[in-house]
């Protein structure tokens, strides 16, 4: 194809997509277990909604949110939200390619139309496991429940920051957390809990 | 960076006769020499080498990919990349929070007051470092 501005693919129009199945990437899942396909266009009222309903139910203990491409944020957005509507919750991310093959038909009204054209893409793709229960702290992509009252004073943030610019240094526990053994420091993001 | 005045918690619409938009930097994240921050105005190629030549130099175990809102996708893509062009031997970790980010709006009229509203994002970050040998 041209390398025009559009890839070459203003005179197709896409007529299908399909993904690519493929299973969830996390061991001894339920074979129910609630899956959330997030898509670009999906509203996230729409789908925190129904996911926070079933999730305050006390059977449905685990809960999947899964999105690739354009969907990726939305998707880890939904799971923040879920965090801070329903605490405690283990989490393991996992992120892998996703196979995409589309396929565009020619917009040109002569007779005859030129020939199909299938594009394979690889997307990014992530997919996260929110669970009641506790979750194997060593799998890799693992975050163990952030602390509801993990709210930072002003104090606490500089000293953190403080100790983070000392080289090689692990940093120190700080939040209140109740899981010390298993938080992985190395890893640990800055908390900034907001309500 | 002006503080000045209201903040405003859901406004979502304004005015663009009345206020000009600035964003405000995120709050000042740690930046140890092993910390990469993903954006979206560097080359992509040449952050995807910059990540390779910390983890190849050989000076530290692991590196950490920072990806924000947009930059959340570029920054599994490096990850993802990383890890094709590793020859198997690389691990993924990855982890997600939010980020506040605060938009400070400045009046375009002399009577205008400025105003601040805060709004969230998401952000990724991924831990790449090498498997240990079995």
């Amino acid at each position: 194809m041209q390398s025009t501005r559009n890839g070459g693919l203003e005179k197709f129009k896409k007529i299908g997509k399909t993904e690519e199945e493929s299973p969830l990437p996390f061991p001894e899942l339920p074979p129910d277990v609630v899956e959330m396909k997030v898509k670009e266009g999906s509203k996230i009222r729409n789908l925190m909604c129904f996911a926070v309903s079933r999730m305050e139910g006390e059977s449905t203990r685990q809960i999947v949110f899964s999105g690739s491409g354009r969907a990726v944020t939305k998707t880890i957005t939904c799971v923040e939200i879920m965090k801070r509507k329903v605490g405690g919750l283990h989490q393991v991310t996992k992120l892998r390619y996703q196979s995409l093959r589309e396929v565009w038909e020619s917009r040109e009204q002569r007779e005859p139309k030129g020939e199909n054209l299938t594009v394979h893409k690889n997307v990014p793709s992530i997919c996260i496991l929110l669970s009641k229960d506790p979750l194997d702290p060593q799998q890799h992509g693992y975050q163990p429940p952030e602390s509801l009252t993990g709210l930072w004073t002003p104090e606490e943030d500089f000293i953190e920051e403080a100790s983070l610019s000392l080289r090689g240094a692990k940093r120190p526990l700080l939040s209140p957390s109740p899981e010390s053994g298993s938080k992985r420091l190395s890893v640990e993001p800055p908390q900034h809990l907001v309500d | 960076m002006a503080d000045g005045g209201v903040t405003l918690a859901q406004h979502r619409e304004i005015d663009p006769a009345e206020f000009t938009l600035r964003k405000r930097l995120p709050r000042k994240l740690p930046q140890r020499r092993n910390d990469v921050y993903v954006n979206m105005k560097t080359d992509f190629r040449a952050q995807l080498a910059r990540c390779q030549r910390l983890l190849e130099g050989g000076e530290f175990n692991e590196i950490c990919i920072h990806g924000l809102g947009l930059a959340i996708n570029r920054a599994i893509n490096i990850a993802l990349q990383l890890q094709g062009n590793g020859l198997g031997a690389l691990r993924l970790a990855p982890n997600t929070s939010t980020v506040e980010l605060v938009d400070d709006l400045e009046p375009e009229t002399d009577q205008g007051e400025p105003v601040s509203r805060t709004r969230n994002n998401s952000a990724i970050h991924i831990k790449v470092f090498r498997a240990d040998p079995q």
